[in-house]
């Protein structure tokens, strides 16, 4: 593995209403898609503008794509492309000529510009809008727009915050793909901002699942989910709840953590997955018919509630 | 642990006027195509610089008003510049000569209020400043681009409606007058040297409040707030000024220059990436 592409240290930043990020230490690595997972005011866009050189940090250190974003701010900047919460493209302009403008702020010949809009535009499915202004544009039509944007001078490192927030079924999966191709097909690192686990689940190779400034989990789901809990899950299809006989049985089992009934079956959890044919040699043996056994990983939603879930927990002396 | 700054750095690298010329282009641009911006742009100088003049011409050319009486309250030495001029060419030289001058003030100083209001605080209302945050753009740069956004079109629209003002009331006052009596070198302290140094005032007074403020209708109204004094001392004071002579008007003109660039650097200094992220 290489040089981190992003690498932070006690990252910390208050504003006057109170702490937005407090000592962020992460590392993401080149080709990587990392999603900053928390709720509204979790510190994730925070997070985005300190790594970008946009705000100042009160305490800590970083490096991104090997510069100090605080004191080389503007050469970093040249290296990454942002796509913001609200699109930011001013509407009494045409599609084209939010772009042309962006490049050529970015020091891009004016043909050269109009090219790779044009280029880029018609690759997001709005090439037919180019000369529109963007006024009348949906979020869709927005979010697709300021995605070409932020790729025009085709940048190492991509900051998405909230890419899919206002958008349609439809429109959320068409911007996904798109994101997916770029981490995918171009090796592009990504830190995608986000509150929708769906998206992240998709995207991302590991995630940072932050509450009120704080980082509460950082690694990938598998990783998170072996730090949450012990051992693996099964789930039995009994066709009916497990006897107490049956569950004395498996707790009786060495490699048997628990056993917690279901009303049509059991769910055991169990020290690794080579422990599941000795839960199924029980049952039988107990006379107990199995008629499905799912080694349950759990999905990321499971892993990041239950991380909101201990967090509110660590949370609640302190509110209270 | 720290080696994070809690200020941003000096910048003493040169202007990157490609930057500037750009986001120039930009804001001029989006001007041009508002026509919220651009009503009130005209509609001012329309009702100063033409119908004025246009008004004040047929009125002296009718000899339906005499000016000796207002003329007899002035204190001598401001009287004698007027009084110098044959009777019936007192009212234009007292008006267009005089009296329109301060009026004249008020065009750059407006302009220049609309449109700082429009490219500092319009960012922030359109939610696109975001977006120049992330720019590897240097915040002097941005802001030199964004002052010369305001100054150009109050300039602009100043010195152009002053030429369009001094046709019309030629014209006009032709039949009094029998001479071309504007521009005079009172006139041209005015364009030159004192409406620059009004939209400059102007510039410095709206980045500050722009900054404070989340859309430009606030932008406007607190602005106004500071703005319209000075609109009534400027009329107050011109008239005075300008009757008292070149050099007085010079000097007074080097102090308003004084103020504005005070104002400015103060706001360049304001005008900074982490302020305006802070406050987004």
């Amino acid at each position: 593995m290489g040089e981190p592409a992003i690498t932070c240290d006690g990252l910390t930043r208050d504003f006057p209403s109170g702490r937005a990020l407090d000592g962020l230490t992460i590392d993401v690595q080149p080709g990587e898609v990392l999603a900053l997972l928390g709720p509204n005011g979790a510190g994730k866009t925070t997070t985005m503008r300190l790594l970008n050189g946009v705000l100042l940090p009160d305490s800590g250190t970083a490096t991104v794509l090997g510069m100090d974003p605080w004191r080389q701010g503007n050469e970093l900047r040249a290296r990454t492309g942002v796509l913001t919460e609200n699109a930011g493209l001013d509407e009494r302009f045409t599609a084209l000529e939010n772009l042309v403008v962006m490049a050529r702020l970015r020091g891009i010949d004016a043909d050269v510009a109009r090219r790779k809009a044009g280029d880029l535009l018609e690759r997001f499915g709005m090439g037919h809008r180019a000369d529109v202004k963007v006024q009348g544009f949906s979020t869709g039509q927005r979010k697709r727009v300021a995605l070409a944007r932020a790729l025009l001078h085709e940048p190492d490192l991509l900051f998405l915050d909230e890419p899919t927030s206002g958008l349609d079924p439809a429109a959320t999966r068409d911007v996904v793909d798109l994101i997916g191709s770029l981490a995918t097909e171009q090796g592009r690192t990504v830190v995608l901002c986000t509150h929708f686990l769906g998206e992240a689940g998709k995207l991302a190779n590991r995630m940072a699942v932050l509450f009120q400034g704080s980082l509460h989990a950082f690694g990938t789901p598998a990783e998170l989910a072996q730090g949450l809990w012990t051992g693996t899950e099964v789930r039995l299809d009994l066709d009916a709840p497990a006897t107490a006989a049956l569950l004395m049985n498996l707790e009786a089992l060495n490699v048997v953590i628990q056993a917690v009934p279901t009303p049509n079956g059991v769910v055991v959890r169990v020290t690794d997955r080579d422990a599941v044919p000795v839960v199924v040699a029980t049952c039988v043996a107990a006379g107990v018919p199995v008629y499905a056994v799912d080694p349950h990983d759990p999905s990321l939603e499971d892993v990041y509630f239950e991380i909101e879930a201990r967090a509110g927990a660590v949370a609640l002396p302190e509110d209270s | 642990m720290t080696n994070s700054p809690t200020k941003v750095t000096v910048e003493r690298e040169p202007v990157n006027w490609s930057v500037v010329r750009v986001m120039l282009g930009r804001d001029l641009g989006a001007i041009v195509r508002s026509k919220a911006l651009i009503l009130p742009m005209l509609a001012l100088p329309l009702v100063l610089l033409v119908l004025l003049p246009a008004s004040i011409g047929l009125a002296a050319n009718g000899k339906q008003l005499r000016v000796e009486r207002f003329i007899d309250m002035l204190p001598t030495a401001l009287a004698a510049p007027v009084m110098a001029h044959p009777p019936q060419e007192r009212l234009v030289i007292l008006v267009l000569g005089y009296l329109v001058a301060p009026l004249f003030l008020i065009v750059p100083l407006m302009i220049s209020a609309v449109t700082a209001a429009d490219t500092f605080a319009g960012e922030k209302e359109r939610r696109t400043l975001e977006t120049l945050l992330h720019l590897p753009v240097r915040d002097r740069d941005l802001y030199i681009a964004k002052l010369l956004g305001g100054f150009i079109p109050a300039t602009a629209v100043a010195w152009s409606g002053f030429v369009i003002f001094a046709v019309i009331a030629n014209i006009v006052c032709w039949p009094v007058m029998h001479r071309l009596f504007l521009p005079t070198w009172l006139w041209m302290i005015v364009i030159v040297w004192l409406a620059p140094a009004v939209a400059a005032i102007g510039l410095g007074i709206m980045v500050r409040v722009s900054i404070r403020v989340n859309n430009t209708q606030e932008a406007q109204q607190l602005g106004g707030a500071v703005v319209l004094p000075l609109v009534i001392l400027a009329v107050g004071q011109t008239t005075g000024l300008l009757l008292a002579g070149p050099k007085v008007a010079l000097g007074a003109g080097a102090v308003l220059w004084a103020i504005a660039i005070w104002l400015n650097i103060r706001g360049a200094r304001a005008y900074a990436r982490d302020t305006m992220a802070t406050r987004l």
